[in-house]
Order: structure tokens, then C-alpha cells, then sequence
């Protein structure tokens, strides 16, 4: 009669086995107490036995498997008998096709037993938890450690915390998801919540006296917090630097303005980088765009807005189609513009549809800066102070050379670093070739 | 002040009542001739006479059914059913006639009885003398359950128990009545639905019915010994029961633990412990409230299994500790 052969239980606390290597074949003759297989324990390795003489048949396991103990593993076949069709699969693979724990796309997990009853319960996906155990085996302490150190993130995304712990924080208005809880299987208690409370407590300043002045953040000032804060969380920045020399466009300017002397012409730096980010961004036009829910949408114009220090804030006016202008027209514009700005007579179309904006801080002694995007644009030009600099000439002799840093902020779920990089390039190219801007 | 035991606290209430109120009369098995099967009748027979202090044939529906009766006409009888578990005897006339009559009569007759109900484990008299019921009654509107743990309350609770114009359940414990605490000699009455705070403490708030309220005391004590302080309530009165101190010891100690004798499941504690999260002291817990509580099961005959069946003070202590260090 066909005969099971059973994972033998070799402690009192031991649970599973596992199978390190099949010492015969099926359809090997073995003799009762041959060896058949080798397994592990925690401790050691033990021998499985053929429980009688026959032929070996029907292996469920393959070695490296970890098994209960009392489940058949084989089953020891008499002469011209066939496997019970019930010994042909193991029953473990049946338990783990429903574990929602098992990873799809064949990546393969290993996990005690235990275990994976406690990610099944726990509703935890096996690939997050890391496992100690034997070639990265997930054991039940793996188990528990995952579980207290994530309570936030079990019951999808709710929190396990007491009635007391809740109310606390609520009083103090400290959100539960940032505190690690002490409690059983990471349970936030109150006293966690009061112990994250008093970190907080210690990041504000010490004292306000009464009599400190207060200004209401209202107006522009409200409109620059919400807008500014909105950008910064939910853009991703991406910056990027470049020195750009502007031996050129001093020459430039210098040469402009022996020849205009007496005029009321204008000829600003500003205007200069404005035009060659304009036109920069017709050969760019993923700078110049607008991301809206699922698309990126290329804008057709160049509008570029020019950051105005104004004594509420800031105000963006708008150089429309900039890429198509002079540098006198713009420097003209840019400076009428910053007139109405600082006198408080831009009119609304002053300040609508800029997709680009430049913010030039030089004029301020600042170097270099970071800016943030004003949505929905995608980028912003952070321009510094023109600075003289030694710079190895052709024969490696240092020789003075001004120079200018830009810093382009941009949103990087529109666009990747090289194209960002490609955009910069394209400004250098035109700023340290000003001689033959379109003045 | 005087000590007395909790019997004899019990004995000086019904006398002194007795002899006070003639509407007062006893009825029971074995209560008279011999004294009561704990000695809580005593010489009462011999004071007051066969006429007011009645030996019963042994049925408890009789007796119990006796005092309904006496008590419609205007009596104020005080039955006593010898082993509480024999109350099972007299679930309809309780249930069906005592706590109905009163709301059915649109309050013109009322039941002013008492039945007094030894019960609880402990003396090795196994499954069918050793029970603790009082959570069958508290779930009938109309009775009022009183269950006290110290002489002074016996008393107290007694002859307030004897004075309402409601069915009452007075439940003893058989342990209880060796017990000695200071006991006025006037009469007094202590008010039906007052729990009492008999230890003060930050750290955890029990709620402990009958001879738990004397283990949870001597538990307490060893807790100190740890630096652990628990509150300890006595509700005294199951139904109607004073809900006041312990949601406001629990604001304060965010944990509880209730403990009675009578088995777990369906018993005072879930009802404590319900009433405890539906009120404003649910936002203070910091663990979940635990019952101790007895095994589901017949208290057992042999005397190692009978310890076990119910929660001793090592148990609470053991339980108090866990619920303070948040094991659970």
C-alpha cells in the first residue's frame, strides 16, 4: 500500500523544515530507514526516512522549500501501484496562490510559513519586509519588526493609535502618520504624541514679547505664500547651473553706449538675457510650456515675465513675445514696466500669460540663487551679479573675465536635466556671442 | 468605630429593621429554626416569631412568588434563596411579575421586596452551589441588582435595599461573610446606584464588583510595592448603575481593567466596558479596557481548578501590571 512520507517533527517548538537536498530520485527503489532526504531545522540537519521499503514517488517539494512539519513530502510506492491522485501537488502552493503577500512577475519571495500567515493578515505585500532568515528568508521576527515600525502604513494608511493618543493630537494638531508608535504592534499611545509634541515645541522660538509687530499676511503677500508654497510642494525643481562669460555683452553695452551717448536709449542687461532666453526657448519648447493634468502643453508664444522688487513684494510684468524683439525694445519695455510696477500702475494685462520668467537679482550684488517656479510655468531664470573673474585664457595664463551665473529652475516632470542642460547651453551660446545680437 | 463581620452586619440590619417595621418579614429555607445556612438569620425566629420569620418548603418559586404577593399588599419582605444558584428557580416570577408589575400597573402597585442571594466559589461546593448571576438580572429593567463587598455597605445597602419601593437583588458572597469592617450601630442607609472610590491611584482604574473589590485592594497594595497606583471602584449597585466616578477616574488614569467573578463572556464587565467607550472617557483611554473575569465554565469541585476558575489577586495583579507597562 502506498505509504506518506511526512515532515518529521524533531522538536517541541519547531514548526517547519527546510528541504536541503533529495538524497534519492523518484523512482528509486529504497530500502525502510534509507535516507531520502536532508533537512534543516533552525539548529541543525536531519535525515528523512523512507517509513518502508518501496519505490519513491509523488515529491511535492523541491529542496530549498520550507515545509510544516506532519505535511507529506512524498509518498513511498509498492510495486505496480500509482500515486493517489490527491498526493500530486503540494499543498502549500495551493495556500500560496492566495497569499496577496505572493508578488506577481515572478519575483520570488521567500518567507516562513508564520510568516507569511502574519503578512497575510497584516495585508502586507512580502517584497517590502526585509528577511533575515537564510538566503534572505522573511521569518516571523522579520514579520513583527516590519509590523511595529509601520503602523501608519497597515489598514491602508490608517492609523493605529488609542482614543487618548488621537485626542491628543488633535489638541496639539500634530498629524499621527509622523509619530512611530511604542504601543503593541506599533500603536501610537499618548505618550508618543506628547513626545513628538514637545519636539515641536522645542523648533519654535523661545519667546514672541507681545509688543513684536505682527503684518497680516494678506494681498500680494498671501498670493506669493499660496502660490509659492503650492509650487515648491508640488513641483518637483530640478536646478541647474552655468557660468556664462560676458566679455561680449559688456563690449556691447560699452560700444552701444559710446555710440548713443545723449540719446534715451536704454540698454540693460536684463533685456539682453531676456532676449536670449526667448529665443533660446522658441528652440526649446518644452521650456516654454505649461503641464495641465496628463498633457504638456507647447505654448505658441514667448511671453516672459520679469520679476520686479516692488516694496509689497514682487510683481511679474510681462515682455510679450520677446523672442521677436530688439534689446532696445525690450529695454525699454522691461524698464517702463518696472516704472508702473514700483509705482502701482500695472494694468491686469501687464502681469497675465507670461511662460517663462527671469529673475535678476546682479543688480543686488547677488552671485547666484535658486528661484522657484511660478505655475504653471515651467521655468524660471535665477540671473546673478556680473562678477570679473580670472579665467585661464588659450595658453592657460589667467586673465580677468566677467562673469555671470545663472541658475534655471525647472519642472522636472516636464523636463529631464540634459534638455534642461541643452536650454542653458543654448543661452550661454547667445549671451557669449552678443556681437551679433540684434540690438 | 465598632467592627463587625459582614454576617453580622446583614443580621443587625434585618433586626434592627424588624423591629422598626413591622411590614418587614423574612421567608427561606432553613432561615429560621436553624438560622440561615450561613448564620445571617440567626436569632431572628426566636425574636420575632415563626409569623415574621417564615422556614419554606425548598422552592424557591414559592418563596420567591411569596414575596411578590406580600409585597403587592403592601409588605416588605425580604426573602433569602439559601444558594444563589437556586435563583434559577424563580427566573419567572422575577422576571415576568416582580420587575414588571410596577411599569405594567402604570406605577399604582409596586413590589418593595429583597431577595438575598448568596453566591460565589470558593467553599469547594462545585457547579450548582457555587455561581455567581447577578448579570442575568441586571438585563431585566425593573430589578435593581446591589451587590456589596465590605460589612459597612452590607448594612447600608440592606436596608436602603429593603426601604425601595423596587425589586431588589441583593447579592452576598459567601466569602465575604467572615469578613470584619467598621460598622455604625445606628441604623443608615448608603443610596441604591452610588459607586465609591475605595483606593485612589493615577495609573489604572478597576472596576471590581463583591469579594474582587477585597482581592483588587490586596492587589493594589503589592502594584505599589512596583510603583504601580491603581484607582479601585466599587460600583456597589449593578442596576442602577453610577457610571460618574469611574468615567471621571478614567479621564485621569486613560486605562481600564474590570473584574468580577461571574463568568466573562455576557457578564457586568462587557457592560462596563460598553458604557465606558459610548461615554466622553472613551477619548482618554490609552489601552484597550480588559475584563478579568471567570473561566467560561462551572466552577469545578476540585479545589486547585476551583482557584483557578476565577480571578484570584495574583491574577490581577499580573493583569494590572500588563495593561500599565501597554503590553496590550
Amino acid at each position: 500500500m502506498a505509504k506518506e512520507v511526512i515532515m518529521p517533527k524533531f522538536g517541541f517548538t519547531q514548526e517547519e523544515s527546510e528541504i536541503i537536498e533529495w538524497l534519492k530520485k523518484e523512482g528509486e527503489t529504497v530500502e525502510k530507514g534509507d535516507p531520502i532526504a536532508t533537512v534543516s531545522t533552525d539548529k541543525l540537519s536531519m535525515e528523512v526516512e523512507a517509513p518502508e521499503r518501496g519505490i519513491l514517488a509523488g515529491i511535492r517539494y523541491k529542496e530549498g522549500d520550507v515545509v510544516l512539519v506532519t505535511k507529506i513530502i512524498a509518498t513511498i510506492l509498492q510495486p505496480g501501484e500509482v500515486l493517489p491522485k490527491k498526493n500530486a501537488e503540494p499543498e502549500t502552493q495551493k495556500i500560496e496562490k492566495d497569499e496577496p503577500s505572493k508578488p506577481e512577475k515572478g519575483i520570488e519571495v521567500s518567507a516562513t510559513p508564520v510568516a507569511l500567515h502574519m503578512l497575510k493578515d497584516a495585508g502586507i505585500d512580502a517584497t517590502t519586509v526585509q528577511g533575515s532568515g537564510a538566503g534572505g528568508k522573511i521569518t516571523k521576527a522579520d514579520v513583527k519588526a516590519y509590523l511595529s515600525q509601520k503602523s501608519t502604513d497597515r489598514h491602508g494608511g490608517k492609523v493605529a493609535a488609542t482614543p487618548a493618543a488621537r485626542r491628543a493630537a488633535d489638541e496639539i494638531d500634530i498629524d499621527l502618520t509622523s509619530i512611530a508608535g511604542s504601543g503593541p504592534l506599533g500603536r501610537i499611545q499618548e505618550k508618543d504624541v506628547k513626545a513628538a509634541a514637545s519636539h515641536i515645541v522645542q523648533a519654535i522660538p523661545p519667546t514672541i514679547p507681545a509688543e513684536a509687530p505682527r503684518i497680516p499676511l494678506k494681498g500680494m503677500r498671501r498670493i506669493i505664500a499660496e502660490k509659492m508654497t503650492c509650487s515648491a510642494h508640488e513641483i518637483p525643481h530640478l536646478t541647474l547651473q552655468m557660468d556664462i562669460d560676458m566679455s561680449d555683452a559688456v563690449a556691447l553695452r560699452e560700444q552701444v553706449a559710446r555710440q548713443v551717448t545723449g540719446k534715451d536709449i536704454k540698454f540693460t542687461y536684463t533685456a539682453l538675457i531676456t532676449q536670449a532666453a526667448a529665443r533660446a526657448l522658441t528652440r526649446h519648447p518644452k521650456l516654454n510650456s505649461s503641464l495641465d493634468g496628463d498633457e504638456i502643453v507647447l505654448l505658441p508664444c514667448v511671453h516672459i515675465g520679469v520679476a520686479v522688487a516692488v516694496e509689497e513684494g514682487l510683481m511679474v510684468p510681462v515682455v510679450r513675445d520677446a523672442d521677436k524683439k530688439g534689446v532696445y525694445q525690450l529695454s525699454n519695455e522691461i524698464a517702463t514696466l518696472a516704472v508702473k510696477a514700483r509705482t502701482n500702475k500695472l494694468i491686469p494685462q501687464d502681469l497675465e500669460g507670461a511662460t517663462f520668467t527671469i529673475s535678476n537679482l546682479g543688480m543686488y550684488g547677488i552671485d547666484r540663487f535658486t528661484a522657484i517656479i511660478n505655475p504653471p510655468q515651467t521655468g524660471i531664470l535665477a540671473v546673478g551679479n556680473i562678477v570679473e573673474k580670472f579665467m585661464p585664457d588659450a595658453k592657460r595664463n589667467p586673465i580677468l573675465k566677467p562673469i555671470m551665473t545663472i541658475t534655471l529652475s525647472a519642472d522636472h516632470r516636464v523636463v529631464d536635466g540634459a534638455e534642461a542642460a541643452e536650454f542653458l547651453q543654448d543661452i550661454k551660446t547667445g549671451l557669449e556671442n552678443a556681437g551679433a545680437t540684434t540690438v | 468605630m465598632r467592627e463587625l463581620t459582614y454576617k453580622d452586619a446583614l443580621h443587625e440590619a434585618l433586626d434592627q429593621i424588624m423591629a422598626e417595621d413591622d411590614r418587614v418579614f423574612l421567608l427561606g429555607e432553613d432561615i429560621g429554626v436553624y438560622g440561615g445556612a450561613f448564620g445571617v438569620t440567626g436569632d431572628l425566629q426566636e425574636k420575632y416569631g415563626k409569623d415574621r420569620v417564615v422556614d419554606t418548603p425548598i422552592s424557591e418559586a414559592a418563596i420567591t412568588g411569596a414575596c411578590v404577593g406580600a409585597a403587592l399588599t403592601g409588605m416588605h419582605p425580604v426573602g433569602e434563596i439559601m444558594f444563589s444558584d437556586f435563583v434559577t428557580l424563580s427566573m419567572e416570577q422575577l422576571v415576568l411579575q416582580a420587575s414588571r408589575i410596577r411599569f405594567m400597573f402604570g406605577g399604582k402597585a409596586t413590589v418593595p421586596m429583597v431577595l438575598r442571594l448568596p453566591g460565589g466559589s470558593g467553599t469547594g461546593a462545585s457547579g450548582q452551589h457555587s455561581g455567581s448571576y447577578e448579570s442575568w438580572f441586571i438585563h431585566v429593567p425593573g430589578l435593581k441588582v446591589v451587590m456589596p463587598s465590605t460589612p459597612y455597605d452590607a448594612k447600608g445597602l440592606l436596608l436602603a435595599a429593603i426601604e425601595d419601593p423596587n425589586p431588589v437583588m441583593f447579592f452576598e458572597h459567601k466569602l465575604l461573610y467572615r469578613t470584619k469592617g467598621p460598622v455604625p450601630e445606628e441604623m443608615y442607609t448608603i443610596p441604591i446606584g452610588k459607586s465609591q472610590v475605595v483606593r485612589e491611584g493615577k495609573d489604572l482604574t478597576i472596576i471590581a464588583t463583591s469579594v474582587m473589590v477585597m482581592r483588587s485592594l490586596e492587589a493594589a497594595q503589592k502594584l505599589a510595592e512596583e510603583g504601580i497606583e491603581v484607582e479601585i471602584i466599587d460600583p456597589r449597585t449593578l442596576n442602577p448603575l453610577d457610571m460618574e466616578p469611574i468615567i471621571a477616574s478614567i479621564i485621569k488614569t486613560g486605562k481600564a481593567l474590570v473584574v468580577h467573578e461571574a463568568v466573562k463572556t455576557g457578564g457586568f464587565g462587557a457592560e462596563v466596558a460598553g458604557r465606558i467607550v459610548e461615554s466622553e472617557a472613551f477619548a482618554y483611554l490609552d489601552a484597550p479596557i480588559r475584563r478579568l473575569a471567570g473561566l467560561d465554565m462551572p466552577i469545578p469541585y476540585n479545589r486547585n481548578l476551583e482557584y483557578h476558575a476565577v480571578p484570584q489577586v495574583e491574577n490581577i495583579v499580573e493583569e494590572s501590571r500588563k495593561i500599565v507597562q501597554g503590553v496590550y
